[in-house]
């Protein structure tokens, strides 16, 4: 296990996280913008907001990550993982077509369930691994489709339209990588 | 609590990429309060999530974005417990976010509450409460209706669902759920389209579960 205190600048994501949660580290903020601000963009982009809403997004995702530093738990989440969360959840609030919406509460209410505490005891450097791992084993058109529902918020019969494809196909070779992935995955958490 | 019927890994993916509409995502998040095999999953494919945002192209940023987002750091919040509404604690967290309806009886053995959920999306959630032995009306849908358990149970041609199980039924299935005998069966639902009811009770409920 690594000491949080320890953490140097260009380490990696979860160290920079633990950073700022340890001591408001503004070089730490620095370098962790560098990394996902560009790509928090790409994501709202994909979404289909434009450069300038992706950009304020990936702004406002940055601060959160700041000022909720102190709930990244290394031993529960790598730090893509928990980035991926702060984003996500910002992104439901934001995109909300009714300002009713409890969706965003409902997200938080899941995240704050008491720990369960992980099968294995992984690094964040070592759950990002297993999780490359796990989707170098999806065949490529199994990824494609996966990356389009996770990013572009498409219903299955958009994708199916955009990459040409019958929809019982895109809706087997989603089912495919998720129950593969979840059966590589299970137990990181 | 045993729990028998979980929701498909395509669902469970659906709700940790937050492509859910509120209703569905709230019977989801019912259910995963009260199943930890489901949270690990819904982990499980956050950290896919994780890997995919770490593999996007980078966007240009443009200059001084970074030095705009400095200067408005401020001081970063203390771990505070999410807080819950103690009037609803015999029910699943998620629910304390809402404000329910009173129950009613839409029929013979049959109670109705309202959960508002936005309806934006076009989705109803509603709680149902059925007496013992009640025999639900044969119905259809023509979109899906899912379903979280949270007492008693009820049985259908697909099997037993009981406390904590999620039915996720959709246009391809017909079924008429019968209610077991002991304690009434307590349930929220989630409908995306409609429902079709046959026969005569399910002609005389019709109006009534059109909510």
């Amino acid at each position: 296990m690594r000491d949080d205190d320890e953490a140097v600048i260009g380490e990696n994501p979860a160290g920079w996280i633990t950073a700022i949660a340890a001591r408001q580290d503004r070089a730490a903020f620095a370098a962790l913008f560098a990394f996902y601000a560009p790509r928090i963009k790409t994501m709202l982009m994909r979404a289909g907001a434009s450069a300038d809403a992706g950009e304020d997004f990936a702004q406002e995702a940055l601060l959160t990550i700041w000022r909720k530093a102190a709930y990244f738990d290394p031993d529960r989440a790598s730090a893509s993982a928990w980035v991926y969360t702060i984003a996500r959840n910002l992104r439901i609030d934001r995109l909300r077509r009714d300002k009713r919406s409890k969706l965003h509460a409902l997200y938080e209410m899941v995240e704050a369930e008491e720990p369960d505490r992980p099968d294995v005891a992984l690094s964040s450097a070592e759950r990002d691994e297993r999780v490359c791992a796990a989707l170098s084993q999806i065949p490529e058109e199994q990824a494609r489709v996966l990356r389009l529902s996770f990013f572009e918020e498409r219903a299955h019969g958009e994708i199916a339209e955009k990459l040409n494809l019958p929809l019982g196909t895109v809706k087997s070779r989603l089912r495919l990588a998720m129950s593969r992935l979840r059966n590589l995955l299970g137990d990181l958490s | 609590m045993t729990i028998t019927h979980h929701p498909s890994d395509a669902t469970l993916a659906a709700f940790a990429s937050g492509t859910l509409d509120e209703a569905r995502a709230l019977v989801v998040a019912t259910h995963l309060s009260l199943c930890a095999e489901c949270r690990k999953a819904v982990r499980a494919f956050e950290h896919v999530g994780g890997a995919l945002l770490d593999d996007l192209q980078p966007a240009e940023i443009s200059a001084g974005a970074l030095e705009r987002a400095m200067a408005q750091l401020g001081a970063p919040e203390a771990i505070s417990p999410v807080p819950r509404d103690q009037r609803l604690k015999n029910l699943p967290a998620p629910l304390s976010q809402y404000e329910l309806g009173s129950w009613r009886w839409i029929g013979r053995g049959v109670q109705y509450r309202s959960v508002p959920v936005s309806s934006a999306e076009g989705g109803r959630v509603f709680m149902l409460k059925a007496a013992p032995g009640t025999r639900l009306p044969r119905h259809r849908h023509t979109g899906t209706e899912w379903t979280c358990v949270f007492d008693g149970a009820f049985q259908h041609d697909f099997g037993r669902y009981g406390p904590g199980d999620f039915d996720e039924a959709d246009e391809t299935m017909e079924h008429n759920p019968v209610v077991e005998d002991g304690v009434p069966c307590i349930c929220l639902v989630a409908l995306k389209g409609s429902i079709e009811l046959q026969g005569w009770m399910g002609r005389l409920l019709q109006p009534l579960i059109r909510i």
